[in-house]
């Protein structure tokens, strides 16, 4: 047995010492350059590994495998600064500095361990990483990530920026720093580049990126993130070792492998963040700060983060992971899963058009499923007003009503973003396409009203309820090819926040011809990309992209009389229907109506506390506070402990004076909730009223921390540093406000666009009706 | 008609354009265009032509090709890489009649710009050349690796293929 192991353990010294011996010239240059069709096909196969059982540690190494490794790890660290000094002489000279030789990067965040810029050939391949995980290369392969870069999509954006005569290649970085970090960290941006681009451009974000990542420097996005010198391996002291290493060195240490790679912050939401966040800084725009997207924030106010005390709905806490990286079992080798299991590397989502255009056909069915599942959307047919008639008949399906021959109907359409941990639609929402489409139709199915249909040339027509938003130029100009830097203003968003719901109104008229029953159905329907944005990318003989049904709701109208029916145990109860009806209405500023429906709700669960907060908040933004504080002491007084209602309390504690009660509430939400925004901003306030300086900044600081944007924590932050004799730091808080504040010129760019669209400009009204009923002087009541 | 000029005779095409780098590659580097590829850079090109490549930009007159060509000379042969882009009106019609032209049937490339195939492979004795016809909206593309070195380990036909389809995603992505 001891001469077994013994032999066990010269072999290995023998092989560490082979390590040493062997070049180390493939980790600095990288291997050939990707086949961008690649698959596991593709890879070599794995070498043979035969996992330790649980809870067994692997041998601890011998003094000649310690000394062998630390040999290797001293030439590989050689060889690899002495590459990247060679690599900085040969690129440096000719990269364009547009922002100081001290921000390479610039506009984006991304920042890089040691000095100077990183050669592509540091990065790992993943064809390498594939070897042993076939599975992750395989999903990878099809997966976004892979296809940061290279897709027409993305190209035709920064290409445009890259041509822009006043801007060019440098100001791409900032959106480079994302798509292709490797070509950013590698002075590949730049008008004269040295850099061989095709050892990169396929792969995006390759494994050995996000793997790569040794910090995170803040939720401000924009790639907020410090890459290391990548490392696929620790020595016994926990120290990296830069490049390529042989598998065996891998298999035989796994726990180094994992230490290397698989930093803690992986798992978190605010890893996501450093790219899923992003602005438009005035270093790009010339402008001033934009927000552009934050799928982050969204989640961070939504149920699933539990950070959000006034979210309307609860749930467990999920991640971005929770949802994007679902464990899947394993169809291929892949030495990373647990008990035949593996995270998915898809990150399933909503793009659709990537696995399209390169005819990806598992990903996009994977992706058509991932839309369809998860019960993250609700389509509800909540009810049916009759013309000359205020009575809302709803329920509908629960109340009794009748309908006749040239009757005029409202339907009231709500949709519920019930189970999606960002808005519905994130991100560049003016890129993607999802709406409403709505019909009616007769017993033969012959067609009565229908709105959101495509057009012949495959354009949405203009007056459909879409879930999007019109980011103008300062021209009023709609930005229609994603020129970002000429963003100015939003003319609306109607996108429907997480845990939120919209109310879609449509009028039609039932045709004199009508008998039996019409059927009436609504879907939301989804496209990426917008047929215009297509249109941009390959003129307009493109094939036809996916559009997928997310969710529906169909029900049949009886002409003459309807009896309530069992309620579809498909959908919502029916106090969650009048709850969400509540919650769009007071989103559309119909307080009155508001309060009706949720009063509904306490009607038919009187001892929902939800439903008497929700009337206080209303009656809040209504600013009839008498029935406010009403309604949240009810609240109170079915739970004392409920933070949303507590929330409330501390806002008409403040309006009454009491400021003892005002900070008791507030303390007690923070206490619940330490990174609730809303929570600290209320309690700093409420200390910055009381002079209390100190607790004011504590509370300003902390939400700060949660929220970097964060307009009152920068202007409250700046004065408060002024009254402590901290004039630098004021400076800066003074100067961050300023920068992030609304332009209060922004409307009038997006008024000109409304002005000059009056076939859409329906929709920046948050109370509108669809119809194509002609009204007095010829025109629809939508405005055409 | 150029179009199908150039597609019939392709390969009398690379060996002139095989010249006309030839030229432009044995003057002084002063003399030479500068290197201001719009579709590829100098240094990707000489990792597909596994070796330093010197390259040169020429922009067509209005309605006619702008190219790029660059030349890498290894001991016992050239290899060779240009590029050929135009606008035209109907670049569909255009690219398959290209692609009709070719003398082995065209295999279709697939997600390169809005269409592309791989349409001239000519694996002869002397020289050994891949070609890629495609477009990205209206405008037309050519691609052509050559070698002259009989051969050629580096330019083997496999590995031409892999070689040529890589080039085709830098060319057309510059082109959206």
């Amino acid at each position: 047995m001891k001469i077994v192991a013994s032999g066990v353990l010269i072999a290995s010294g023998v092989l560490l010492i082979g390590y040493w011996m062997a070049p180390v010239r493939a980790q600095q240059t990288g291997a050939q350059p990707a086949t961008s069709q690649g698959n596991a096909q593709s890879l070599t196969p794995p070498p043979a590994y035969t996992p330790l059982p649980k809870g067994v540690r692997p041998a601890e190494d011998t003094p000649t495998e310690r000394e062998a490794l630390a040999k290797w790890k001293a030439k590989a660290e050689q060889q690899t600064d002495a590459d990247r000094k060679t690599f900085n002489t040969a690129v440096t000279t000719s990269y364009n500095f547009h922002y100081g030789v001290k921000n390479p990067f610039t506009p984006g965040n991304v920042q890089v361990q040691g000095e100077g810029f990183l050669q592509p050939g540091a990065f790992p391949t993943a064809e390498y990483c594939g070897t042993c995980h076939q599975e992750a290369y395989s999903q990878w392969r099809q997966a976004l990530h892979s296809n940061a870069f290279r897709t027409p999509f993305y190209r035709t954006s920064v290409n445009i920026l890259i041509r822009d005569k006043t801007r060019g290649i440098a100001f791409a970085r900032h959106c480079d720093s994302c798509h292709n970090p490797i070509g950013v960290l590698g002075a590949a941006l730049t008008e004269d580049s040295k850099v061989d681009r095709a050892r990169f451009d396929a792969d995006g974000l390759t494994c050995t990126t996000c793997h790569s990542v040794v910090g995170l420097d803040s939720t401000n996005g924009n790639a907020s993130i410090k890459m290391g010198v990548p490392a696929v391996i620790v020595d016994e002291n926990g120290e990296r070792i830069p490049g390529e290493v042989p598998f065996s060195m891998i298999l035989r240490h796994p726990e180094r492998h994992s230490k290397a790679v698989m930093h803690d912050f992986l798992h978190t939401p605010e890893f996501c963040a450093a790219c899923h966040k992003a602005n438009l800084p005035s270093p790009l725009n010339d402008y001033k700060f934009v927000r552009a997207f934050t799928a982050y924030d969204e989640w961070q106010q939504s149920k699933f983060s539990q950070r959000n005390p006034l979210s309307f709905y609860t749930a467990d806490f999920t991640t971005c992971q929770g949802c994007h990286m679902k464990r899947n079992p394993t169809t291929l080798p892949e030495y990373g899963a647990k008990n035949g299991t593996f995270v998915s590397h898809r990150w399933l989502a909503g793009n659709t058009a990537v696995p399209f255009y390169y005819g990806f056909d598992q990903q996009l069915n994977k992706t058509i499923e991932f839309l369809r599942s998860g019960d993250y959307l609700n389509v509800d047919i909540f009810g049916l007003k009759k013309a000359g008639s205020d009575d809302l008949v709803a329920p509908l399906g629960r109340a009794s009503y009748s309908l006749g021959a040239n009757d005029v109907v409202e339907a009231f359409v709500v949709i519920q973003n019930k189970n999606i941990g960002h808005s519905l639609i994130p991100e560049v929402r003016d890129l993607y396409e999802a709406w409403v489409e709505f019909t009616v139709t007769d017993s033969s199915g012959k067609e009565i009203y229908h709105s959101g249909f495509l057009k012949p040339d495959g354009m949405l027509e203009p007056r459909a309820h879409s879930f999007t938003n019109r980011p103008v130029t300062n021209e009023g100009d709609f930005v229609d090819n994603h020129k970002v830097w000429t963003i100015h203003s939003v003319a609306y968003d109607n996108t429907v926040p997480a845990g939120r719901s919209v109310l879609v109104r449509y009028q039609f008229r039932l045709p004199a011809y009508v008998t039996g029953a019409v059927t009436v159905n609504a879907k939301v329907n989804y496209r990426h990309l917008r047929q215009s944005y297509l249109n941009n990318i390959f003129g307009k003989d493109h094939p036809a992209y996916p559009i997928v049904e997310l969710a529906s709701r169909s029900c049949v109208l009886k002409i003459g009389e309807n009896q309530p029916e069992s309620p579809d145990p498909a959908d919502n109860p029916d106090w969650m229907r009048w709850n969400n009806l509540g919650i769009a209405l007071l989103d559309q500023f119909q307080y009155a109506e508001a309060v009706q429906a949720f009063t509904e709700v306490i009607k038919l669960r009187p001892l929902y506390v939800e439903g008497y907060t929700n009337v206080g908040l209303t009656e809040i933004s209504w600013e009839k506070y008498g029935s406010a504080r009403t309604a949240i002491r009810r609240a109170l007084s079915l739970d004392p402990n409920s933070a949303r209602a507590l929330y409330y309390d501390g806002l008409l504690q403040r309006r009454v004076g009491n400021t003892e009660q005002e900070i008791a509430d507030f303390r007690k939400v923070v206490e619940m909730f330490p990174q609730s925004r809303d929570g600290r901003r209320e309690l700093g306030i409420t200390y910055y009223q009381q002079h209390n300086n100190v607790a004011a900044l504590e509370q300003f600081q902390a939400l700060q921390q949660i929220d970097p944007d964060d307009l009152a924590a920068h202007y409250n932050l700046s004065i408060l540093y002024r009254r402590m004799g901290k004039p630098k730091e004021a400076a800066i808080e003074q100067a961050a406000f300023v920068e992030k504040k609304v332009d209060p010129g922004a409307p009038t760019y997006s008024l000109n666009f409304l002005r000059l669209h009056p076939e859409i400009s329906n929709e920046s009204v948050p109370w509108h009706m669809h119809s194509d009923l002609q009204t007095e002087g010829g025109a629809t009541a939508n405005g055409r | 008609m150029a179009g199908r000029l150039i597609a019939n005779d392709r390969f009398l095409r690379a060996v002139g354009q095989l010249a006309v780098a030839l030229c432009i590659f044995a003057l002084p580097g002063s003399a030479r265009a500068a290197n201001n590829c719009p579709w590829i850079n100098e240094a990707t090109v000489s990792g597909l032509l596994d070796g330093q490549a010197v390259g040169s930009f020429i922009q067509g007159p209005v309605g006619q090709p702008s190219t790029c060509n660059f030349v890498f000379k290894p001991a016992g042969g050239v290899r060779m890489f240009t590029i050929s882009v135009e606008t035209v009106q109907d670049a569909h019609a255009r690219v398959m009649s290209m692609a009709k032209g070719c003398k082995e049937p065209q295999e279709v490339l697939p997600a390169i710009g809005n269409e592309a195939y791989v349409c001239t492979t000519e694996h002869g004795k002397e020289a050994v050349a891949e070609r890629v016809v495609g477009r990205v909206r209206d405008q037309v593309f050519t691609i052509l690796i050559s070698t002259t070195g009989k051969g050629d380990l580096i330019l083997s036909p496999q590995d031409l293929k892999s070689r040529i389809s890589i080039a085709s995603e830098q060319v057309s992505g510059n082109l959206f």
